[in-house]
């Protein structure tokens, strides 16, 4: 060899106590660096996005900033608009989940379901009980598998990594449990006015089995990984304060109102399907600051597991689907519809004009109400906070752009 | 859930609006319709009266065929009732903001106000939302969209 020294470290790295006598001198400075005297800012439009990946999707936020404060935001949206209202009036009722499932791409289950009770009210149609058991089975292990994405995420965004690795161990859990039952691992279409397309098989139950074992231990790692870090709480706790006027005046729902102290769930003050048959408590903070948005996310997917449990426990015998035609037909009249998806309300509006595809469908978008209330509190943070707060709220964009 | 009509009529009458119709539709629940004009007074009396219709649960149009309903659907965590108000716009028409009583409407106003033609008055910042400006409104009947074989043709 040529040149034998040490790469990296000293010679006798680890074979010796490293050289702790060596007295550290910090470096002073002896005159101020030019300019230092007159320093001053002025203010900046930064452009954030659409690809950055802070922005979780393709969110373009302008931000107008004095040094690191924000002094005004807007974001830009429509990169991933796709027109799901408008081609909703030439599918056929049972088509159109195929569109929703492209909205809200992290919880597809919960898009198709609000389409299917709306349709379902219009018609009148009675739901087998087994195929609301499955409905919420799916919703709810497609809750964890969302609120998964958002954990990981949201601790990159505070600058963790370790903690997405996790969380995408434990979503693959899940999503295999969802594509043995669906077919898709993301696509879902499963969920059909009438019931679902196809029932529970035995492999899924003894992954959804396996499952449970795990997950408990899991989100106690997950809750010490990320939660118990302090650099972490620093940069949450406090920050990106909604306040219930704020969260009730800008729309919010989910998992973000009830972090601003308003206890309301969807499924349990507006139930639908086998809810009213599950035990299962609504988390509430009143903080309203990234951390209490953290704190009830966490504890909703426990109460989620739960749920689970008593679904694979108690699921009772019986069709999977009504007897409903190929073709449906509803009257014409409308219907409004609404679920508790992982990011909050997500409502359906339905009108028929009695034919076979809808006349109008109106997706409400909870992602779009939790974007419009951040950017309302951005001015006057710092722009590493509005990364937290964005990350906070759990935007997704396709659900936002339609 | 429902408030009562009376209470509504008795609510909108205090603001000198007649409401065209109060009633109970199947699946919907309690509609109101109004004149247009009368939309953004309409709102403002709902969100502050006893009711406390403060929750701006959603905003959308509906192409009837002969105008643009404007769908408002309110919450009131308060009393935990729920209304949809509706004023039909005609084509080509206003649509007055009520983001001042009710600001979860800033963005989907500006959403219903591109896709259905609307001109968005009031509003502190009426530009386009989801699609870039000069844009057909696209949630219109009259607006088709194109079959796979005419994009593949285009």
């Amino acid at each position: 060899m040529t040149d034998p020294r040490h790469l990296t470290g000293h010679a006798g790295w680890l074979t010796q106590d490293p050289p702790h006598d060596v007295e550290y001198v910090p470096a002073t400075l002896t005159r101020a660096p030019m300019g230092v005297d007159t320093f001053d800012t002025e203010r900046l439009i930064l452009n954030m996005g659409p690809q950055h990946p802070s922005t979780h999707g393709v969110l373009r936020l302008l931000i107008e900033l004095d040094g690191e404060d924000v002094i005004a935001a807007e974001s830009v949206i429509g990169y991933l608009h796709r027109g799901i209202e408008k081609l909703a009036e030439s599918r056929r009722y049972n088509a159109v989940g195929t569109l929703l499932d492209r909205g809200d791409y992290v919880s597809g289950i919960m898009n198709e379901l609000a389409f299917a009770l709306a349709t379902e009210r219009l018609m009148e149609i009675e739901v087998p009980r087994r195929a609301q058991w499955l409905r919420v089975l799916m919703s709810e292990i497609n809750r964890i598998a969302s609120h998964l994405v958002w954990y990981g995420t949201f601790g990159l965004d505070t600058g963790a990594m370790g903690q997405f690795l996790y969380a995408v161990r434990d979503r693959e859990m899940l999503l295999d449990i969802l594509e043995d039952v669906t077919g898709q691992r993301m696509m879902f279409n499963y969920v059909r006015p009438g019931g679902v397309v196809a029932d529970i098989t035995p492999t899924a139950v003894e992954k959804i089995k396996a499952f449970l074992q795990t997950i408990d231990m899991y989100l106690d790692e997950h809750e010490a990984l990320l939660g118990g870090n302090e650099i972490f709480q620093a940069r949450v706790k406090g920050v990106g304060v909604i306040d219930r006027e704020t969260a009730v005046a800008f729309g919010l729902t989910g998992a973000n109102l009830r972090a601003s102290g308003v206890s309301f769930d969807v499924r349990r003050d507006r139930p639908y399907d086998a809810y009213p048959e599950m035990e299962f408590a609504v988390p509430v903070a009143d903080q309203g600051d990234c951390m209490a948005r953290y704190v009830v996310r966490m504890a909703e997917m426990r109460q989620s597991v739960r749920m689970v449990r008593q679904c694979i426990e108690g699921l009772p015998e019986g069709e999977h689907t009504a007897k409903v035609a190929k073709v449906l037909r509803p009257p014409a009249g409308e219907a409004y519809a609404a679920v508790e998806s992982p990011r909050g309300e997500l409502g359906v509006h339905v009108v028929s004009d009695g034919s076979d595809r809808p006349y109008r469908m109106r997706y409400r978008p909870p992602a779009l109400y939790a974007l419009q209330a951040a950017e309302a509190i951005l001015p006057g943070t710092l722009i590493a906070d509005a990364i937290v707060i964005l990350g906070s709220v759990d935007v997704v964009l396709g659900e936002i752009d339609r | 859930m429902q408030p009562d009509t009376a209470t509504v009529h008795s609510v909108l009458a205090g603001v000198g609006v007649t409401p065209e119709s109060v009633e109970e539709a199947h699946a919907v629940g309690v509609v109101c319709r109004v004149r247009a004009e009368e939309a953004r007074t309409t709102l403002a009396a709902l969100g502050t009266c006893d009711m406390a219709f403060e929750f701006l649960v959603d905003l959308f149009g509906v192409d009837t065929g002969e105008a643009v309903d404007v769908v408002y659907r309110l919450r009131s965590f308060v009393r935990d009732l729920e209304i949809t108000v509706k004023a039909a716009h005609p084509y080509d028409g206003d649509l007055a903001s009520v983001w001042e009583s009710h600001p979860a409407a800033l963005m989907p106003e500006r959403e219903c106000a591109e896709m259905f033609g609307l001109t968005l008055s009031g509003h502190p910042n009426p530009k386009h939302l989801l699609l870039t400006e000069g844009s057909p409104a696209y949630l219109l009947k009259s607006v088709e969209i194109r079959t796979a074989e005419e994009v593949r043709n285009r």
